[in-house]
């Protein structure tokens, strides 16, 4: 069972939260583009630092919090890394063998997976989904397809409660006892979550349209704080990662 | 079963990306059709998106002894079709990443296409190809579900081996090698989620049939006759 939001928790309290999300983007974008064009090493490592650095310091995420948001897209990186080092024969039934080309593959990919995730979390980290919302708004994309995006999201945050209480409820219950009652109690849990959702549905359009909702659910968007020198800073690291790697082989 | 952050080449990205193109887009305008004509219908496809995204957070019995989770597109192709789901299924897996750090952003593309887009469409061709040859009801969810998951887990091996072709057997070894890596996790997750399907439509009968008829997965009742 999901347990919250980890990544969206951060954000809502990160000091970077006022910063605006076109300067935070271009800085994350940059990140995971020179994480997954560059060489994994420097490149690569360049950018897991960078990102850390970020991370550790002014988006305020701490160690402890940043190991819990890593063990999954952690996992994930090494099975396939696992799987990219193995090769494959058929020679007298299947041998499995593991080659340099594969353990170099492996590692440069295990390298380059992990810069990008640490490049992506500089921004999920600091920017609350309804910030990106705003951003995205603003960017023209079309008010309908904004509206069931915000919708999706706020919908998700009480539907976690609830999947959250009925898996309790079962498990007192012994509803994951065994094989056959963990089925059963998934089957009744994703039917009640199914018609729940419905129902919120229902219940909030009626509270709307008797506030004379039409078109757009808009709120209040409070002032972001751009920044030209926060803008070139990013630029500028962003450089220095891809002349570092360009004069690295070079420099051996 | 999400391609992680950063793991496919820039050229893959972008080619992923712009084969997802067509479909969301085609998807994003069905959707803003739909808002016109029904303004309410919009509450319906989020709470429908907000179910997707939730039911990742549902555990399933694995084979290999761990557990794994529903993707739930199938169910959604049946209940709102595939161009929708391919919208939705973006911002789905758009959350998932930012706030769930499973799969990524510059993968998005490639999960769109095989999670968005190949298993709901493969997920509904199934219950319609069930309808059409007079399958019940159960069998047509059973494959329709139990089919999604089972080819988004077929195309993403693909798009693994086509990024990493193995150095000794080439595009055919690596398909063999992420099949392999995934079948005990995935082959058993395909028939749980669509016996579960089974199970959720056999309630969903009971205390939604009004809105299973409204949106056309079965059919009206004749109106009873005085």
């Amino acid at each position: 069972m999901a347990r919250g939001l980890a990544l969206d928790h951060a954000a809502w309290t990160s000091p970077w939260r006022t910063r605006s999300v076109r300067d935070k983007g271009l800085l994350s974008l940059g990140l995971m583009g020179a994480a997954i064009t560059l060489p994994p090493v420097p490149g690569g490592v360049g950018v897991a630092a960078v990102a850390m650095v970020l991370l550790l310091g002014p988006i305020g995420v701490g160690w402890a919090r940043l190991g819990r948001l890593s063990w999954l897209p952690g996992v994930s990186i090494l099975m396939g890394a696992a799987a990219v080092a193995v090769s494959i024969r058929w020679e007298n039934g299947v041998q499995f063998l593991v080659t340099a080309d594969g353990l170099t593959t492996a590692g440069g990919l295990a390298i380059r997976a992990s810069a990008a995730t640490l490049a992506m979390f500089t921004l999920a980290c600091s920017t609350p989904m309804v910030d990106l919302f705003a951003a995205l708004r603003r960017a023209r994309v079309p008010d309908a397809l904004i509206e069931i995006a915000s919708l999706i999201y706020r919908f998700t945050t009480g539907l976690l409660v609830t999947a959250g209480a009925i898996h309790e409820a079962q498990a007192v219950r012994l509803g994951f006892a065994t094989r056959s009652a963990t089925m059963r109690s998934a089957s009744l849990g994703t039917s009640a979550l199914l018609v729940r959702s419905w129902d919120q549905a229902r219940r909030l359009e009626a509270g709307l349209i008797g506030r004379g909702y039409e078109d757009t659910l808009r709120t209040v968007e409070p002032t972001r704080r751009r920044s030209t020198r926060f803008l070139l800073a990013s630029l500028v690291t962003v450089a220095v990662l891809v002349a570092g790697s360009a004069a690295w082989p070079v420099s051996r | 079963m999400h391609i992680a952050e950063g793991f496919l080449p820039a050229t893959h990205c972008v080619a992923w990306y712009l084969a997802s193109a067509p479909f969301v887009i085609h998807g994003g305008r069905r959707v803003i059709q739909q808002s016109k004509e029904q303004p309410e219908a919009r509450l319906l496809l989020a709470a429908a998106g907000a179910f997707t995204f939730v039911l990742s957070s549902i555990k399933l019995p694995s084979i290999s002894g761990s557990s794994s989770h529903p993707t739930g597109t199938g169910l959604g192709a049946v209940l709102f079709r595939p161009p929708v789901m391919a919208f939705l299924s973006t911002i789905v897996l758009l959350f998932q990443a930012l706030l769930l750090a499973h799969g990524g952003i510059t993968t998005l593309g490639a999960n769109v296409f095989s999670m968005g887009i190949v298993g709901p469409f493969v997920g509904y061709g199934s219950w319609r190809l069930a309808r059409r040859f007079g399958w019940s009801d159960r069998v047509g969810i059973f494959l329709a579900l139990a089919l999604a998951d089972f080819t988004t887990y077929l195309m993403t091996s693909f798009q693994l081996a086509l990024a990493f072709p193995d150095p000794v057997s080439g595009l055919a070894g690596a398909m063999t090698k992420f099949l392999g890596v995934f079948a005990f996790t995935q082959v058993p997750l395909a028939i749980a989620e669509g016996i579960l399907g089974v199970l959720v439509f056999r309630v969903l009968l009971d205390i939604a049939g009004p809105e299973l008829q409204r949106l056309g997965v079965v059919p009206a009742l004749p109106e009873a006759v005085a």
